[in-house]
């Protein structure tokens, strides 16, 4: 189980999480056209790697939070708060 | 263990997009304090929650139905959104030296007194429901959400029983209020 | 004399208590502080079960929980439990337990005659010899098979004695696993420093090993007085950990004692989940078995198990007991047994010496150097021991009772696997040894590959020491107390398997032997997993605990390469079987998930309502307990000639402020609210970025800058979390604030051509056409409460939804049925609310059902032409704009009498294998004669006015239905506008 240190509310459980998808894709600008928000909803690596996803702390403080994590050993190597979103200052 | 209702008008002010400083001004003047993520603060009769950032949860005195509201939505305008909460959380407080252990059969956080020190606040989930938990010096304040609230305080009564279980009664906001955290 | 075999006074048996309690129907007596297993064996009783496949004839071969064999059924309170260890299950008074897998009895067993046919009945063979007929296998084979393998037998009913159950959330700095010599000294370093320890042993006393051996009695009742004193420690005994889950999450299984199961209402089992910062795994070594003919017999035992019977319940493994090993310490049994007056048959140890044979002789106990046992005589118990050369020769025949059995040990190392710790194989150990990275924790003591209780102690304090240190808590180094020190002992001599003819077993419980193995690789399952999954070989519930070096070692064997290459097998959680109860913990019955109640429970209840479940929620359906349309079709008629009323508190209700507030909806709706006027609500629907429909709801303007959304009672929760990812993502840089208002407001529709009437004199608001018209909101006092109100209707009449505090919802409820009285007003359920709006072809969560886009539910014109929304590219891809696509219409049955069901095929009656769509929605209709429904079928705006066939295959029926238009009622909204 993963444990995620939110930058709000401390270490937490995964199961008080919502995983939302890699974070990384940048959604398209609206006239990009099919082909790019086709590549944007379905199309994904998969590595062996650091992957950057969303998280949403659904039972703690309800915020996104930008997680790096390893997708072999699952070891979090950062996690912060969605970038350009209100609250600079950090929690506990 | 005792666990008591909580009488309580609740409004949630919520700072607009970099109007933080305003708002932390306007609570000053009025002598509201707005503490950081993770704490609870008492005022005059009030007690201020915040458990997301940005966004204060005010417990006072039960009064006229929409006064609490009206006290702070105008002079909120431009600065904060203003929810009242008052009849969708439902507020409890639990005493007795047993709430630690009996939390731990629900709540995932560690609730050690030299971690969830006095004046910590913080949202999680208890026994599958939303919950807002504060330590406070008088008791632990509890916030969960009135349509599953009879849910949570029937686990509460079965999970509590083998400590000994009681209704308390007579908790107010001011009473907790009074016990001023650190 | 009772106990036969009870030769000494045990360390945990209390002479004076004595117990009794039958097994296979026997009358026996054992002592408080027995296990099933230690009193079995004190009854002589060395029997136990039979085997998993051959029906062999099995004892007790451990005296712990990796006990492959002594499993038996115990029948009490709980029911008929299967698969219990007896070297685990505490004697009780009165305890009832049964022999598994034989038939008609354990002594006389038909199925052994699987044993006879042994050849037949090689690794894999049911995948060869069961393939013909096609039919055979379902029919016949594998119910046989079946039949014949297998272990206990479980109860098919889970009545009302299932016990409660418990998860206990647990934290600390440092979990150590095992409260040896080596987790004691740890515990003992760890607790002087202040951080929080948890300590967790299996076993219902601290000790591990050095409750075998009386010199360390001292040293274990000072550290046990000093943990005592640690105020940040804490043990659990008789506590499993069962495994380890990544990021300092740990599951443990604590057993509780009787005190303890009686103040918890009879709880048996707690399940705690730990969450620690660091491990220390501290949890020993286990014995391994030797493959040699007939390892089997009843009376084989692992040499350190007749050391525990002996020394913590004073019962002797044999009267006359022989030792097979390879190393030193199981030499230990011998000697204890010795001195406790049991005469030693002798010893085979393959080694030519060694310090332990030295003192073996100076005991007057044979000693058969360099040699191996070659058989075993006896079937129901051990005869004989065959003593061989080294080289096969027979050299000598010994007569022995019991034959104890050490091929070395091997760290318990599932939990270190799990944690992904590197292993290292040690030749001079002939085993593999763990070593976990530092910010995980540690390894100490025999599981460590240590050997000797003061050596594993010795490494135990150095390694609480260096985990206080990463901790940043180190404290002053203090001299370690003096230990009792380690015989002196010569290194193991390696030894796997000695060949012979008979079976030799290296998994007892899954009963595969190492002439398996060398089939499996014949057969090119080399690879230890390959060979793991055609022999079955360490995947019984145990594990393969003590065999499981054994295999690999039989495996490189065959294949001519050295064990360390072959790998280990990968011991998964759960470390021991855990009931289900266990798990589901007080998530059970009443409490296994959240209801949730509207503000009007009560009255609802009171009113007599039947209410039913949609997601956590209780709703009323109908106000009646008795079954059928009638009052259903009462209340709908109410709403469509008069006037009822309804509780939808359960729709999400979501507030949105801020000065971006309109471009943030206009963003996430398909079509557009900042056109929307102060003072109006619209309908909206939301899409998902891959152009489906999410959700659908009415959002109201009560100002410039506030907005309050609904959505459909199931999506309400993951439609907040969608808006909330797209404020902070996609549209972080917008002022909008969203909060969740569900639960603070209560709402009712108040439905039917009078509603107006009812609701004006509840009101200072003029509700006329012309002032308030459909799609109108106001923030207004409502009977008193200050509320919102909505011109909006569900239903398809002139309806109004009141929104007003939970706290208010009784005030305003009873004002409107009040008001409404003359009227003959009538509440209406979730059934009459699903007449109406299927009657209306409004969809609902059926129909937005995550397959649906816009299009296909007749919404197209909602999406906006101008401006980027959530979906709008996707929306327009070919595949989901077709005309062949599933559409949404309306239903009748041609027949008026004839019913629909919800999940007919719609199918042509030319063609009726091939599905054209399926109905929704069905209602008994009030409007029109019999039923009336909602389907979605391909192409089926071109297909109105067709007649098609719908087909229940389940019922068996086929209805002809004429295709409609969904609108079925007032197509022109003239009701609502009314």
């Amino acid at each position: 189980m993963l444990r995620i240190p939110c930058p709000w509310c401390g270490v937490r459980d995964e199961s008080e999480f919502r995983y939302r998808g890699a974070a990384e894709a940048r959604r398209p600008e609206a006239a990009a056209g099919a082909a790019a928000f086709n590549a944007y909803v379905y199309e994904r690596d998969n590595a062996r790697d650091w992957h950057c996803e969303w998280w949403l702390h659904v039972a703690g403080c309800r915020r996104l939070l930008k997680v790096v994590r390893h997708t072999v050993t699952h070891e979090i190597r950062s996690v912060e708060a969605a970038p350009g979103a209100p609250g600079a200052e950090r929690g506990r | 263990m005792a666990c008591a209702a909580l009488p309580a008008d609740i409004i949630e002010l919520v700072a607009l997009r970099e109007r933080m400083q305003v708002l932390k001004a306007l609570a000053a003047r009025r002598g509201l304090p707005v503490p950081a993520t993770g704490w609870i603060a008492s005022g005059r009769e009030t007690l201020v929650l915040c458990v997301r950032p940005e966004r204060w949860l005010v417990l006072t005195v039960p009064a006229a139905p929409g006064s609490a509201l009206a006290a702070w939505q105008p002079a909120c305008a431009g600065c904060a959104a203003t929810i009242e909460l008052s009849a969708g959380l439902a507020a409890l407080c639990l005493t007795g030296p047993a709430v630690r252990e009996v939390l731990a059969r629900g709540c995932r956080l560690d609730l050690h007194p030299e971690v969830f020190v006095p004046g910590s606040a913080a949202a999680t989930s208890i026994a599958q429901v939303p919950v807002i938990l504060a330590a406070l010096p008088g008791g632990w304040l509890l916030l969960t959400p009135a349509t599953t609230a009879e849910h949570f305080r029937d686990w509460l009564a079965a999970t509590a029983r083998p400590f000994g279980f009681a209704t308390g009664a007579g908790v107010t906001v001011a009473s907790l209020a009074g016990e001023r955290a650190p | 004399m009772a106990c036969p075999a009870r030769i000494a006074r045990g360390l945990l048996t209390d002479p004076a208590r004595p117990l009794h309690f039958r097994f296979d129907g026997r009358e026996l007596q054992g002592l408080a502080g027995d296990t099933l297993a230690s009193a079995l064996l004190a009854n002589g009783v060395l029997q136990v079960g039979r085997s998993f496949k051959y029906h062999r004839p099995r004892g007790i071969v451990t005296a712990g929980p990796e006990e492959p064999c002594a499993l038996v059924d115990v029948i009490g309170a709980r029911g008929r439990e299967p698969n219990l260890p007896a070297t685990t299950l505490p004697l009780t008074a009165g305890l009832v337990a049964e022999s598994q897998n034989r038939w008609p009895s354990l002594r006389f067993d038909l199925g052994a005659l699987a044993d006879r046919v042994a050849g037949f009945l090689p690794a894999g063979f049911y995948y060869k010899t069961f393939m013909s007929p096609g039919w055979g296998w379902e029919r016949l084979y594998e119910p046989l098979i079946r039949r014949a393998a297998g272990l206990g037998r479980l109860e098919a009913s889970v009545g009302p004695h299932a016990d409660p159950a418990e998860t206990v959330h647990d934290h600390a700095d440092v979990l150590i696993v095992g409260a040896g010599a080596a987790g004691l000294a740890a515990a003992h370093r760890l607790g002087a420093t202040g951080l929080r320890v948890l300590l967790a042993e299996q076993d219902l006393a601290p000790g591990g090993g050095t409750l075998l051996d009386g010199r360390w009695a001292r040293w274990r009742e000072s550290t046990g007085a000093a943990l005592q004193s640690f105020p940040t420690l804490r043990c659990l005994m008789r506590t499993t950990v069962l495994g380890a889950y990544g990021h300092g999450v740990f599951g443990a299984l604590e057993t509780l004692s009787a005190e303890e199961s009686a103040r918890f209402g009879g709880l048996r089992e707690r399940l705690h989940v730990l969450r620690v910062r660091r491990v220390l795994l501290a949890t020993g070594a286990l014995e391994r078995l030797i493959a040699f003919p007939a390892n089997d017999v009843p009376g084989v035992m692992l040499a350190g198990a007749a050391l525990r019977f002996l020394t913590r319940y004073g019962v002797a493994a044999g009267r006359r007991p022989a030792l097979f090993a390879n190393n030193d310490e199981a030499y230990e049994a011998l000697f204890a047994l010795a001195a406790a007056g049991v005469h030693c048959a002798g010893v085979i140890d393959p080694r030519p010496e060694s310090r332990a044979a030295a003192r073996a002789k100076a005991l007057g106990i044979a000693v058969h150097s360099a040699a191996v046992v070659g058989a075993v005589g006896g079937r129901h118990a051990v005869r004989t021991v065959t003593i061989t050369e080294l080289d096969g020769r027979p050299r000598f025949v010994l007569e022995a009772d019991a034959l104890l059995v050490s091929g070395g040990h091997t760290p318990v190392s599932g939990l270190a696997a799990q944690l992904g710790a590197a292993l290292a194989w040690h030749e001079p150990q002939a085993t593999w040894i763990p070593e976990l990275p530092a910010p995980i924790g540690r390894v100490a003591g025999s599981a460590h590959g240590v050997c000797g209780l003061a050596a594993a102690a010795r490494d135990g304090y150095e390694a609480g020491d260096a985990l206080a240190v990463d901790l940043a808590r180190p404290h002053a180094a203090t001299e370690p107390p003096t230990l009792p020190p380690d015989p002196e002992a010569t290194a193991i001599g390696a030894l796997w398997e000695v060949r012979g003819r008979g079976k030799a077993f290296i998994d007892l419980q899954n009963d595969v032997t190492a002439d398996d193995v060398r089939l499996a690789v014949r057969e090119g399952y080399e690879h230890l997993e390959h060979m793991k999954r055609y022999t079955t070989f360490g995947m019984a519930t145990d594990q393969g605990r003590i065999g499981g070096l054994l295999g690999c070692a039989v495996l490189a064997a065959a294949r001519g390469i050295p064990v360390a290459e072959t790998g280990t097998l990968r011991a998964r959680p759960f470390a021991q079987p855990v009931p289900f109860a266990a798990l589901a913990g007080a998530e059970v019955r009443a409490h296994y998930r959240p209801k949730r109640r509207l503000p009007l429970h009560a009255w609802h209840e009171s009113a007599g309502a039947t209410f039913v479940s949609t997601g956590l929620w209780l709703r009323p359906l109908v106000y009646s307990r008795e079954p059928g349309w009638t009052p259903v079709l009462e209340e709908a008629r109410a709403v469509r000639e008069r006037v009822g009323i309804t509780d939808v508190s359960s729709l999400g209700k979501i507030d949105v402020q801020g000065a971006d507030a309109a471009r943030f909806l206009d963003f996430v709706y398909a079509n557009t609210f900042s056109t929307l006027a102060v003072g109006r609500a619209r309908y909206g629907i939301m899409l998902r970025e891959d152009g489906l429909l999410l959700d659908d709801g009415t959002t109201s303007r009560l100002a410039a800058g506030h907005f309050i959304l609904t959505t459909t009672t199931a999506n309400s929760a993951s439609v907040l979390e969608h808006l909330e990812f797209h404020r902070e993502s996609s549209c972080a840089a917008l002022d909008v604030v969203l909060t969740d208002i569900l639960d603070q407001w209560a709402q009712f529709a108040l439905a039917g051509p009078r509603a107006r009437e009812v609701l004006a004199p509840l009101v200072a608001l003029d509700l006329s056409n012309e002032a308030f018209p459909f799609m109108a909101v106001a923030e207004t006092m409502i009977a008193g409460v200050p509320g919102r109100l909505f011109r909006i209707s569900f239903s398809g009449e002139l309806a109004y939804e009141i929104a007003v505090p939970a706290g208010a919802a009784l005030t305003l409820w009873s004002a409107l049925l009040e008001s409404g009285a003359r009227f003959d007003i009538r509440p209406y359920g979730l059934d009459a609310l699903n007449t109406l709006r299927i009657e209306k072809g409004h969809v609902t969560t059926a129909e937005l059902n995550g397959n649906t886009t816009a299009d296909d539910l007749g919404l197209q014109r909602l999406l906006k032409q101008q401006g980027d929304f959530i979906g709008r590219t996707l929306a327009q891809r070919p595949g989901l704009t077709v005309s062949e696509r599933l559409q949404l219409v309306g239903v009748r049955p041609v027949a008026p009498t004839a019913r629909l069901r919800n999940g007919s095929q719609l199918v042509a009656a030319q063609a009726p294998g091939a599905s054209l769509g399926y109905l929704t929605s069905a209602t008994r209709s009030l409007e029109f004669q019999g039923w009336v429904g909602l389907a979605l079928l391909s192409g089926g705006r071109q297909r109105l006015g067709q007649r098609l066939l719908a087909r229940s295959p389940v019922h068996d029926e086929s209805v002809e239905v004429q295709i409609l238009s969904a609108h079925m009622l007032d197509a022109e909204n003239t009701r609502v506008r009314s």
